[in-house]
Parts: C-alpha cells; structure tokens; sequence
C-alpha cells in the first residue's frame, strides 16, 4: 500500500527511456496555432479565455511589464494544464516533482528581480527596507526582508508541489478506502465515494487556482521590478 | 525541417528571445549553477561513502577516516 501510494509520482520510463520530455510536451498538442482569421470552436474558445485571463492580469502592467505578457499567458496555460491532465486516472503530472517547479519558478524571479536592478536600481534596493521603519529596527529589517526575498522562488515551487501532490495522494487514499469499505459496509463505502466526488471537484478548481497564483504571483514580483 | 524550425520559431520568437527575455536567460543561468552545484556535492558525498562502505576495513585513506569520525561525532 505504502508503495503503491507514491509509485505515481515516480518520473515515468519506457523501456528504459525516460518519457517525462514527451509528457511535459504534450499539453501543447491541445492548443492548436490558429491560422485563419475566425477559427473552430476549439481555438475560438481558448483565444476568448486567453484574451480574458491576459486582460486581467496584465491591466496593472507599465509597457515594460507588458513585454512579459506572452511569458505569463504561456506559463498559465502550461501549470494549469499540466495539473488538469494529472486528474486523468494513472496519469503522470509533470507538476508534482519539485524540480520542475524549481525550474520554473528560479528563472522567472530571478528575472524579475534582475530587471529590477537593471532598470531602477535605487527602487529595487529601496525594497529591502518598508516605510517608516523606526531607526533601532533597520538592521534586522534590512536582514528579513532580504530572507523573505530569497524565499520567494522556494515558496513558488513548494506551493504547486504541495498542493497538486497533496491533492493526489487525497485522492489515492480516499479511493483505495473506499475499495476497501465496500465488502465492510456498502452505506459508508457510498459516503465516502461521495466525498471522493466532492474531491476530485476541489482539485479540479485546485489544479486552476494554482496555476492562476503562480502566474499571479510572478506578474507581482514583476509589477514590483517594473 | 530546419528552415521550417526557423521560420516558425525562430523567426516570430526573435525579439522576445533576444530583447524581452535578457533577464530571464541570466536567471536560467542562475538555476543551471545551482543545479550543477547539487549534483556535484550529492556526487562527491556518494563517492565518498562508497569509499569508507566499499573498502574491506572501512579505514583507508585520510578522507575516508575524516569522514567516518565527522559521521560518528554526529551520531550517524
């Protein structure tokens, strides 16, 4: 049991070939290029979400900042259909591991914050230190504002990890209980069925808030270097 | 297939890869540093247990018994 809960979250292999490049490429399959000037209702549906989601969070964007707005939209559209895919029953999800929200997260805030210091340095170093600090605090501020910097990208990546992965070991236990309530008693095998449902319905709003916060949050860092 | 991969990549991605993204490209390399740290130090830590485990006395070289003792003194 203890085996089988985490074996899903094992970096998958055919015939010896790691084919985590392909699952993490296949997402891209589902967003067709369009090529005409109206298109199928596939696209022309994923066209009106994009068009919303990037209305929305690039409105509190400078130009500079709206130079990210392709980054951003692609970043989205990626965690969040990584982590929907990863409902899909024996599926592996590329978001659960760590080192691949590490590699998402590390390069993006360091970007942003390295934009900051190449275009308003004197901004950017103001951040270490809030308004109105009494003059006794300033050191110490100076230190956790700087940890709390560097924690940032940590915080990104633990975030997603925790919650896709939480969310799916929920839903292994959850269902491996009810297989085995069914033959103890069939009422509350039913009961917990039900709050498997109600499960796997969090995770679908799970897997999308997720995304939404991870792009939210480096829009932020951006908005904040810009 | 290349000029394919030109024309459809590279080609509409230029200004973004080479103007938007700067600062990106340098944060990947910051990743790639901290990437290529850790697998180093795991390496060497492996290579150095495997040494004290490995050998028929476990006492062998000077680093071998630098680490046992640090390994020891922590309980381990």
């Amino acid at each position: 049991m203890n085996e089988n809960l985490f074996a899903s979250f094992a970096a998958p292999s055919m015939m010896g070939l790691p084919i985590v490049v392909l699952i993490v490429m296949f997402p891209s399959v589902l967003f067709p290029t369009p090529s005409r000037l109206i298109n199928n209702r596939l696209i022309s549906i994923q066209q009106w979400l994009i068009q919303l989601t990037s209305k929305q969070m690039l409105a509190i964007h400078n130009q500079k900042g709206r130079t990210w707005a392709l980054m951003l939209m692609s970043l989205i559209l990626f965690i969040g259909s990584t982590n929907l895919l990863g409902l899909l029953p024996h599926s592996f999800t590329p978001t659960t591991q760590l080192s691949m929200n590490l590699g998402m997260a590390i390069p993006l805030w360091a970007g942003t914050v390295i934009t900051g210091f190449r275009y308003k340095t004197k901004v950017s170093l103001a951040h270490f230190l809030p308004q109105g600090t009494p003059l006794p605090l300033i050191p110490m501020l100076v230190v956790i504002e700087t940890i709390s910097l560097l924690i940032q990208p940590m915080a990104l990546a633990v975030r997603l990890t925790a919650n896709i992965t939480a969310g799916h070991l929920l839903i292994h236990l959850i269902g491996g209980a009810t297989l085995a309530l069914i033959n103890i008693s069939v009422t509350t095998a039913f009961i917990t069925f039900i709050i498997l449902i109600l499960l796997t319905i969090l995770e679908f709003a799970v897997a999308l808030i997720q995304a939404y916060v991870f792009t939210l949050l480096v829009s932020l860092y951006l908005h904040d270097n810009t | 297939m290349l000029q394919n991969l030109v024309k459809s990549v590279w080609v509409p991605m230029k200004p973004y890869y080479t103007q938007a993204y700067q600062e990106i490209w340098l944060g990947m390399g910051l990743m790639s540093l901290i990437v290529y740290k850790i697998r180093s130090a795991d390496k060497r830590s492996k290579a150095l247990k495997g040494k004290i485990f490995a050998s028929s006395k476990g006492w062998g070289t000077k680093d071998t018994i630098l680490l046992s003792q640090d390994t020891v003194s922590h309980g381990l």
